[in-house]
């Protein structure tokens, strides 16, 4: 078993060989271990001269053996096309990747799992919704496959990990390659927390530009559904979303204002029949893995007219947005509402919403509501 | 015949007194100057002799010999001409001999004889007055100049003026040409209600968030850091700074004038500055105009904003060695130069006041238009190197502002009545400190921190929570509780409560986005 998979390691690590070539051969041979002991001249047969010379040229310097131990030893795991245990997700794609490298454990098979992707640069608003939809989703047993990319992708799996969820992050580059490294943290602690690091890429490689599509194909081949939480028109969302439909995955996107050019690509969808995702629960119905839906009625608000402190209190939470509001903005607000106030008192009110953690500081004196997901 | 009349040159900030000793003697015909001369001084002779020539005053061939006393002191400037032609006068004899004695004399010449204002004869003349000296010579344009430093000036425009006025006896003298007299109190005789700045902050609609941050940083002479995007206003806000803070005191006038005298930079027909400095170098700026330099230095950009605002606009793209250079000043209130001719401190006591965009395209936190990846930011904000930015006390943002909000139209707050705050706070803080160095809660250090901004038990349970929920560094610590101290002041409270402490949080600069 571990021998025949040491074949596939060097199999997959031939330069110059894709996912292509490798599926010809194993036409033509059977198996990775074939391949490795066929001649020259019969591998010609089968593939392009010059392809054959380099593979011949390749094996010499290949120790097969201690490459494919050295593997185990960096505790990564590998799965080929040829294994029971290659994911049935990827199998059932097109064209299924020849190798996938794996840092802690695959996904569970047949668990629902919802590609939480979008932008890189995202908005305090995309940063909220991110957070608040794949945590509701992780918390409730769904695991959540992103690229571990700066913005929506890393928020969300932040979010799993927190609600305590399992998440699984595809990368572009060598499962050994942390990139962007800003996400150190958290690519340690998916590993730890159960989750897995994939790639199909050797470890070692770098995160080339063009490595990113498909990496985008295997996070959209790795989950039931996928939820754009914010994005540009123009991006590279766009390429998960085309392969998820592909696939033939549901599509969901979170919309946002038309003004918003971080949630045009969004609004876009929908009009192109995305699924409108305006909670967690319409995702989850679809997985059927309905949440706990106890206690959600008594969450009526109950506010009644308060006086003094307090109003003032309700007034500002009502002025704040998940759009950065500036201190100006919302005085100015206030006092339309009939609601005067120093602006030394509404500082100070500010930075006591932020204590509590109702509110948020971003830049030097712009303002944020935070907390808890009672928005949605 | 040998003949001595006193002058004076600039060297640093102080003014010294120079002999200018001329003698004639029989010998080859010649003009010889020595003293360790500049250039233009050297040149000085040439003037001398043709404005006498154009005069009908030819000099007489024989060896002129003319020596600056003391000899070893670089001399600089154009002042010396009017002395070395009194002196050649007088040692001509065309003049009575003594006829200057004891009187400061200043002055370029020109060929026809007339009599050209020069520069640095404020801090001249207030180094003779402390050598004793009480009667001055100068050009007219620099009488009110002189008599600021207490001495009896003579304005001149002309040669021939001087040799008539000097052949008088003393007595006669203050009638034909009646001396300036300083009347200390002029500058402050003006009904202090009107403002001699051009601009105001009632101009400014909105932003009253950075108004408050200008309001505090001008009470605890705190300095300040505006970001914001492009078109928000914070040219227009550093502007106003000047006008909230309190007026020059004599002291202060006296100090900041002299630096402007010796760069020949007093408004002209006035001899005091009235306005605090406000000076916005821009950021092509080299380190040697900001500091200060040349072979005997001049005061530099932030020496002229001694007592003032220092406005860096665009701070991260200011190079930064230029910006490292603030770091002595920023701490000691004052600048050394070290050169080949000496050591030099020029006073450098200064608000600095920069404005920076928050990202490189300027819309952060804006994330429609802001497509700044966080490493831009961040990497943005670390041009300016750390310890610059520990001494800056507050950050605050200038929001855009959009067209709607400007036509509501009305007025902010006016700068008399932001200033009677500020003097209040100011006021406090005086009291607090007498008997110390500290003037201004700025100045407090970690150690002095305990002793001026005790907490009681919950203002401590809030800072710590403050830090917690607002993930403030160590240093922030310090920065945090100076301005709180001074928000306690502006709102006239002894104690440092917790809602002084909550909104110096907010003026806090964010390691991170």
């Amino acid at each position: 078993m571990a021998e025949s998979k040491a074949y596939q390691y060097w199999m997959h690590n031939l330069p110059g060989i894709g996912d292509r070539t490798i599926e010809k051969l194993l036409k033509a041979y059977g198996s990775a271990g074939e391949v490795y002991f066929a001649g020259e001249e019969s591998l010609k047969k089968v593939i392009r001269e010059d392809k054959a010379r380099k593979i011949k040229d390749f094996s010499g310097n290949w120790a097969l053996e201690e490459r494919y131990e050295e593997l185990l030893r960096r505790k990564i795991t590998f799965y080929s096309l040829e294994d029971a245990a290659y994911p049935e997700r990827l199998r059932r794609l097109s064209h299924p990747p020849y190798a996938l490298y794996c840092l802690g454990s695959l996904p569970k098979e047949g668990g629902p799992g919802v590609a939480v992707i979008g932008a890189r640069e995202c908005s305090e608003y995309g940063r909220y919704m991110a957070q608040a939809f794949a945590g509701e989703m992780a918390g409730a047993g769904i695991s959540i496959v992103s690229g571990m990319a700066r913005g929506i992708d890393g928020i969300g799996q932040r979010a799993a990990l927190e609600s305590g969820g399992k998440t699984y992050a595809v990368l572009g580059s060598g499962v050994d390659v942390i990139y962007p490294l800003s996400n150190r943290r958290l690519y340690h602690e998916i590993i730890d927390r159960g989750g897995g690091i994939l790639s199909v890429f050797p470890p070692g490689t770098e995160p080339k530009k063009q490595n990113f599509p498909e990496r985008n194909r295997i996070v959209a081949g790795l989950s039931d559904a996928l939820l754009v939480v914010e994005a540009r028109i123009k991006s590279g969302t766009w390429i998960t979303v085309d392969m998820a439909l592909e696939q033939g995955k549901n599509v969901y996107a979170v919309p946002g204002r038309l003004t918003d050019r971080l949630s045009d690509g969004c609004n876009l969808l929908i009009r192109q029949g995305a699924g409108i995702a305006l909670s967690p629960k319409d995702i989850m119905a679809e997985l059927t893995v309905l949440a706990n839906r106890k206690g959600e009625e008594g969450k009526k608000n109950k506010n009644k007219e308060e006086k003094g402190e307090a109003s003032y209190y309700n007034s500002l939470r009502s002025f704040l947005d998940f759009y950065p509001a500036s201190v100006d903005e919302i005085w100015e607000k206030m006092r339309k509402a009939g609601k005067d106030i120093e602006i030394t008192d509404l500082l100070h009110k500010l930075v006591e919403l932020c204590m509590e953690g109702e509110a948020k500081q971003v830049g030097s004196t712009y303002f944020v509501k935070q907390g808890k997901n009672d928005a949605l | 015949m040998f003949s001595t009349v006193l002058s004076g040159t600039v060297y640093g900030i102080e003014g010294n007194l120079i002999q200018v000793e001329v003698d004639l003697s029989s010998g080859l015909p010649c003009f010889v100057m020595v003293g360790s001369l500049s250039g233009e001084v050297k040149e000085s002779g040439e003037r001398v002799r043709v404005a006498l020539k154009n005069m009908g005053i030819h000099l007489p061939p024989m060896h002129v010999a003319v020596n600056l006393s003391p000899a070893d002191l670089r001399k600089e400037g154009t002042g010396f001409d009017l002395p070395i032609a009194i002196g050649v006068l007088t040692a001509m004899e065309k003049i009575p001999l003594r006829s200057a004695e004891g009187m400061l004399v200043l002055g370029e010449l020109g060929l026809n004889g007339e009599i050209r204002p020069v520069k640095g004869v404020l801090p001249i003349a207030t180094g003779a007055f402390k050598g004793g000296v009480r009667k001055c010579i100068v050009p007219k344009e620099n009488a009110k100049e002189a008599s600021i430093a207490g001495l009896r000036a003579a304005g001149v425009l002309h040669l021939k003026q001087v040799i008539d006025y000097l052949k008088l006896p003393e007595k006669e003298r203050d009638a034909e040409l009646p001396p300036k007299m300083a009347d200390l109190n002029w500058p402050f005789k003006e009904p202090s209600q009107k403002s001699f700045y051009k601009v105001d902050f009632s101009e400014i609609v909105g932003q009253e968030g950075v108004k408050r941050a200008a309001l505090i940083a001008a009470a605890g002479f705190h300095h300040l850091l505006i970001k914001g995007p492009p078109g928000g206003g914070k040219t227009m806000i550093a502007k106003r700074i000047p006008t909230i803070l309190p007026d020059l005191s004599l002291e202060e006038n006296l100090e900041v004038s002299s630096i402007y005298s010796i760069a020949g930079k007093l408004p002209k027909g006035s001899c005091l500055l009235k306005e605090r400095p406000f000076l916005s170098p821009h950021h092509t700026i080299t380190p040697q105009a900001l500091s200060g330099g040349g072979k005997i230095p001049r005061p530099g950009i932030i020496s002229l904003a001694h007592r003032g605002v220092l406005f860096l606009d665009e701070l991260p793209e200011f190079k930064r060695q230029t910006i490292d250079l603030l770091r002595q000043p920023l701490e000691e209130r004052v600048i050394q130069i070290d050169r080949s001719g000496g050591s030099f401190t020029f006073p450098a006591d200064m608000m600095l006041v920069g404005a920076m965009n928050p990202c490189p395209c300027g819309y952060y936190p804006d994330r429609g238009r802001c497509r700044c990846t966080p490493f831009e930011i961040h990497n943005y904000l670390s041009h300016i190197s750390g310890p610059i930015l520990d001494r800056i006390d507050l950050c605050v943002d200038a929001p855009r502002v959009e067209i709607g909000q400007l036509r509501e139209g009305q007025k902010g707050e006016s700068s008399k009545s932001m200033r009677k705050k500020v003097i209040i706070a100011r006021n406090r803080q005086q009291e607090r400190y007498q008997g110390t160095p500290i003037r201004f809660n700025s100045e407090l250090t970690a150690g002095e921190m305990e002793q001026y901004c005790g907490l009681g038990e919950k203002e401590k349970e809030i800072l710590e929570k403050l830090f917690a929920s607002f993930h403030l560094s160590v240093r922030a610590y310090h920065k945090l509780l100076r301005v709180a101290r001074t928000i306690a002041d502006l709102e006239e409270s002894k104690q440092v409560l917790a809602k002084h402490l909550q909104e110096a949080a907010c003026y806090q600069i964010r390691d991170f986005i």
